[in-house]
């Protein structure tokens, strides 16, 4: 399981920067998105206990760990938060120069 | 017991520095200015002379404040014999030299504004009293006083990192003294010169001293000064000794750094006297003889200071003779006089610290008092080539007088004070604990430093005042358009105040060993007995009968009277083509330069470019430390394999494996679709995939609000895209299918961030603790402590409340933060009258009285079908229930603040896509979005500040509801999570709204 959610991490990982480096800026925002993904699903896979049931004080038999999964809980609305500020960085970038590829961006040229 | 005269010394240094901005004193004439601020040192100096009794009985005085305690680091200050010596020296020198600096900042005539007095006044003329402060001479009195300062705090300090910065502070105020004279392109180059060596050698120095500290334990002077043996025999003494020495030869201009202090009298002459004379290069004299005790006493250090100081001593006086600038060729002979200091530093003997503490104070009155003397015939004859310069003594009578005097001082005749410190000298390299070979070579070349001083001596003086203008230069080296111009150097006397400072000087030259007085002889007792470690005695006798010093000191001015008389064919000889530092130096700045370049032309403008740059270096960090190979140990990789293959299937098993290929899959899809709407739904189902495995883990509550997040996402994302023009849409579109080099470098870097990310895991996985000690902490408390059931909301909501609230006030702001960035685009186009084919923003009133229009336009102006509306009207009342449930059961059941948050919003978001953002925004007006955040974050306070006064702890749990005896439903409490709960949903809704609602706002006005 391990091995394969490795690959599947790395996967992710690679596809979304992929989608980060491609010239449509709503490909870029994509790719952050899945690259975020990729690492909530890491951290909550290096918990320490690998549950069977839920982590709730009633159940009963190996509770999933519940440090990580509060940690990613944070994690994720924090990453809607900053993904909404990247998109609107993304609008003001392609109202200011009336493009959505990233490539005709020239301001940081001199 | 200290602390007097410090803070009189610090404070009074720095409020003197303060005084000059006072635009009523700033503005004062340069002369007043000068007098004004000479109290200054003047008070320092009477500080530290009213501690002189005691440091001359032997007392080491300290005062400690302190500073950084965690690190042992203490504002520590340390007064004894060696820095009564530096101390009364600097403040001595600078109070002159301030009164000085007045005259020399005056124009020749005051009244005649045409004519040109000095170099430096033309670049700074005296302009109206309202100009800026460039334009009057305080900055120059500003620079010398914080030099004052940070040198004061140099030698006063007790503590190395004191020290070392008061140590900086004196490089950078050099720097800035130099550079006075700032359109002027060689001051610039030699400020930088002085800044990067003595800076340079600064963070040697830092590490040095770091070094001494972390084997004696300690940052405190008097702790290092006493562990002497401990530093001498560990093993990284040589390191640290190398890395002290490098600082303070770079300071002190010793061979081959000394390159920087001839550049440095690009500075005016009053900061040349001081600065580059009398004490802050003397700042590395001081810091080997402060350390001397501690560090010294060693083969290593003995020929390190030897060999530098005398081959700096040699090569100094040979270059110096050389020069036709006065100030160069005090330069010179600076640089020789303090490779002879440095050399006695390195001596193991009593009367080597005697002859070092009677050269440093002769040194510095008669260099002083030369220097200032360079500054006068500058100021009034406007030049200072000596090959111009002749018979002024009937024009300047007094100047010439003092200059003799302090040119004896330096020829080292008798009877002044420079004698004696010649002859100390020779004593001491006839000590019988030198080497044979040093008793041999020091001697020799002393005798012949010694002639060549008194050369340039009678040079500077007799080619300035009594010879015709060309003398003594071979005339190969004579400006022919200058042959004549030195008979009509309108020279006049300088100022008496002017004289003052070289007159005082010189004559302590002369009284000093005239009347010996027993203070001075304390004074320098107390230095070299501070210095070498016990106790060296000192006299000031001129005379000790026919002895090997007094015959070598007569072969020395034999010598030097050939060589004056010779000196013309001398300086014919051409230069020998030595290695040049100086092109060195410059080979370094430029190759920089050239570095500089290369680095930046990854900077391509280009955005990807920068991102690629940037994230291949990463990989390559992570690749090259991050031991990634460690992988593949022997004790990892069964952890890993044995787990794959041991497990047993089960229907979870393959559920999850089976999300996870989902997951990847879709985000696959992702990429090789062209149309961007379907992109991002395809990154929902992703996203959906990953809520899948989340609950798999199993973890609900995680699962669920990935799942309204990805949902969430997805809205922005499309409202995102509705936003961006057509034609700007459909063109980046187009881009998706191009091919080209830059696909497959993208591709080659995803693939090797891909696997890099992969074995990152397998590594974290393979090595990952199987036991936790908080986990169970939690498991064990959260009924107990909070009442909840849902263990992980009990640590998002109470264990780790404080988090948590700083986690929603930055959503809140992320949501303020796109709301201000849009408002102020949207504004900005509005200003710039580009056409605008509706109303940015309807007024609300205008928006209430306009009827509805028939057909109800959702996003993008497109129709949408009354059966949408419908479920619209159900949808959101739903999302309102549903939120209301996770919030009261969310501690026992999955749910909580954040999923009752964004499932309101993203019921609110579907009334922006199916009505438009007119319609939603008049029907909904009860969503302020700055409001809900407001009330979010202030319900928060309230809840975790609440509990303080009901007796528990801020942030503590507190069930209200069952306090007041509130008959509540089984399973809902109104407790402190609750409220928490409640506010999060309130700040979350708040912020989503703003970003839906600014991203969702209409804009027809782009293309």
């Amino acid at each position: 399981m391990e091995i394969i959610k490795s690959l599947s991490i790395g996967a992710l990982f690679g596809i979304g920067l992929y989608q980060l480096l491609r010239r449509n800026v709503i490909r870029s925002a994509i790719g952050l998105v899945i690259i975020s993904n990729a690492v909530n699903l890491f951290l909550l896979s290096i918990g320490a206990y690998d549950g069977v049931v839920e982590a709730y004080a009633k159940a009963v038999g190996q509770r999933s760990d519940a440090l990580p999964q509060a940690l990613i809980l944070t994690a994720i609305v924090i990453s809607l938060g900053g993904f909404a500020f990247v998109l609107a960085l993304l609008y003001v970038i392609a109202a200011r120069y009336r493009t959505g590829d990233s490539d005709e961006v020239k301001g940081l040229s001199h | 017991m200290l602390a007097f005269p410090v803070l009189a010394c610090l404070i009074g240094a720095s409020a003197g520095a303060a005084f000059t901005f006072i635009p009523r004193i700033r503005y004062l004439p340069s002369r007043a200015l000068g007098w004004l601020l000479a109290i200054a040192p003047t008070t320092a100096f009477i500080a530290i002379a009213s501690q002189f009794p005691r440091v001359a009985a032997g007392e080491a005085l300290t005062w400690r404040i302190p500073w950084l305690p965690a690190l042992g680091v203490e504002f520590a200050f340390y007064l004894d014999g060696l820095s009564a010596l530096f101390g009364l020296i600097i403040t001595g020198i600078g109070a002159l030299v301030l009164i000085y600096a007045g005259y020399y900042f005056t124009p020749k005539h005051a009244d005649e504004k045409s004519e040109v007095g000095s170099r430096e006044r033309a670049s700074h003329a005296i302009s109206t009293p309202d100009s800026t402060l460039l334009k009057t001479d305080a900055h120059f009195f500003l620079y010398v006083l914080l030099f004052m300062t940070s040198m004061l705090g140099l030698v006063l300090a007790g503590d190395v990192i004191t020290l070392f910065l008061f140590w900086e502070g004196t490089s950078i105020t050099s720097f800035l003294l130099i550079a006075y004279k700032t359109k002027d392109e060689e001051a610039r180059s030699g400020a930088f010169k002085a800044l990067f060596v003595t800076g340079g050698g600064g963070i040697a120095l830092l590490a040095g001293l770091l070094f001494a500290s972390a084997i004696s334990g300690s940052t405190d002077l008097t702790a290092i000064l006493r562990s002497g043996d401990a530093l001498r025999n560990n093993a990284w003494y040589p390191v640290m000794l190398g890395l002290i020495a490098f600082g303070a030869f770079t300071k002190s201009a010793q061979a081959p750094f000394h390159f920087w202090l001839p550049k440095a009298m690009a500075a005016p002459t009053p900061a040349s006297a001081y600065l580059h004379s009398a004490t802050m290069v003397k700042a590395g004299i001081y810091l080997m003889a402060r350390l001397h005790p501690a560090l010294g006493n060693t083969p290593m250090w003995f020929w390190l200071l030897i060999v530098t100081g005398g081959a700096t001593m040699l090569l100094g006086a040979i270059i110096g003779l050389r020069q036709s600038d006065l100030k160069g060729m005090l330069a010179y002979s600076t640089v020789s006089q303090l490779g002879a200091l440095m050399m006695l530093i390195g001596e193991e003997a009593p009367s080597a610290f005697k002859a070092l503490a009677i050269g440093v104070l002769a040194h510095a009155l008669y260099k002083g008092a030369l220097f200032m003397i360079a500054g006068i015939v500058d100021h009034e004859t406007g030049t200072r080539d000596l090959r111009r310069l002749g018979n002024l003594w009937r024009l300047m009578p007094w100047t010439f007088l003092v200059c003799s005097i302090a040119a004896l001082s330096m020829a080292g005749l008798p009877p002044l004070f420079g004698f004696l410190a010649k002859e100390t000298l020779l004593a001491a390299e006839l000590e019988d604990v030198l080497p044979r070979l040093t008793r041999i070579v020091l001697p020799a070349i002393t005798v012949l430093t010694g002639a060549l001083m008194l050369a340039q001596a009678a040079s500077l003086t007799l080619d300035t005042f009594v010879t015709k203008p060309g003398t003594g230069w071979p005339a190969s080296r004579l400006d022919p358009n200058d042959e004549c111009s030195g008979h009509d150097l309108h020279a006049h006397e300088a100022p008496a105040g002017m004289l003052l400072g070289p007159a005082v000087l010189a004559a302590l030259s002369l009284i000093i060993t005239v009347f010996q007085p027993e203070i001075i002889v304390s004074l320098l007792a107390g230095a070299a007995t501070a210095a070498y470690g016990a106790k060296v005695k000192v006299s000031l006798e001129l005379f000790h009968g026919i002895n090997s010093p007094l015959i070598l000191s007569g072969i020395a001015i034999t010598l030097g009277v050939v060589l004056f008389a010779l000196r013309s064919p001398l300086r014919g000889i051409p230069a020998v083509p030595v290695l040049n530092i100086n092109l060195i130096y410059d080979g370094v700045l430029r190759g920089l330069d050239r570095a500089a370049d290369l680095v930046t032309r990854t900077q391509a403008g280009r955005i990807r470019i920068y991102l690629a740059v940037i994230l291949t270096a990463l990989f390559a960090l992570v690749i090259a430390f991050g031991g990634l190979w460690r992988v593949f140990d022997s004790t990892l990789l069964p952890n890993l394999s044995r787990r794959l293959f041991d497990e047993p299937f089960s229907v979870q098993t393959a559920l999850r494996a089976f999300g996870l290929l989902l997951a990847v899959a879709a985000s696959f899809v992702s990429i090789i679709i062209r149309r961007d709407l379907l992109a991002i739904i395809a990154l929902g189902s992703s996203g959906l995939a990953v809520a899948v495995v989340i609950a798999l883990e199993p973890s609900p509550d995680v699962a669920l609000v990935q799942a309204v997040v990805d949902t969430l996402t997805l809205v922005v994302l499309v409202l995102a895209l509705s936003r961006l023009p057509r034609a700007q849409r459909a063109r980046a579109e187009g881009l998706n299918g191009a091919g080209g080099s830059g696909r497959l470098r993208n591709a080659l870097l995803a693939i090797a961030g891909g696997a890099m990310v992969t074995v990152l895991c397998l590594y974290a996985f393979a090595s990952r603790p199987r036991t936790s000690l908080v986990t169970p902490y939690y498991e064990q408390n959260a009924k107990p402590l909070t009442g909840a059931a849902d263990i992980v909301g009990a640590i998002v909501v109470d264990f780790r409340g404080f988090d948590t609230l700083i986690e929603i006030t930055v959503f809140s702001m992320a949501g303020i933060g796109v709301f201000s960035l849009l408002r102020y685009a949207m504004k900005k186009r509005e200003t710039a009258g580009l056409p605008a084919e509706g109303e940015i923003e309807p007024d609300l009133a205008t928006l209430l009285q306009r009827p509805l229009p028939p057909t109800i336009t959702g996003i993008d102006g497109v129709r949408t079908s009354p059966f949408i509306h419908a479920l619209a009207y159900v949808v959101l009342p739903l999302a309102f229930v549903l939120a209301v449930v996770q919030m009261v059961y969310g501690h026992d059941q999955p749910g909580d603040g954040f999923t009752a948050g964004v499932t309101l919003s993203l019921g609110v978001g579907f009334w922006y896509v199916v009505f438009g953002y007119d319609e939603t925004k008049c029907r909904l007006r009860f969503l302020r979005p700055g409001l809900l955040i407001g009330a979010g974050i202030l319900t928060v306070m309230a809840g975790s500040i609440a509990p303080v006064f009901l007796g528990g702890g801020f942030f503590s749990p507190f069930d209200f509801g069952a306090a007041l005896g509130l008959p509540l439903p089984k399973g809902f409490y109104i407790s402190t999570s609750f409220l928490f709960e409640v506010a999060i949903c309130l700040a979350v809704l708040g912020a989503a709204i703003f970003i839906i609602d600014t991203l969702g706002h209409p804009e027809r006005d782009l293309e």
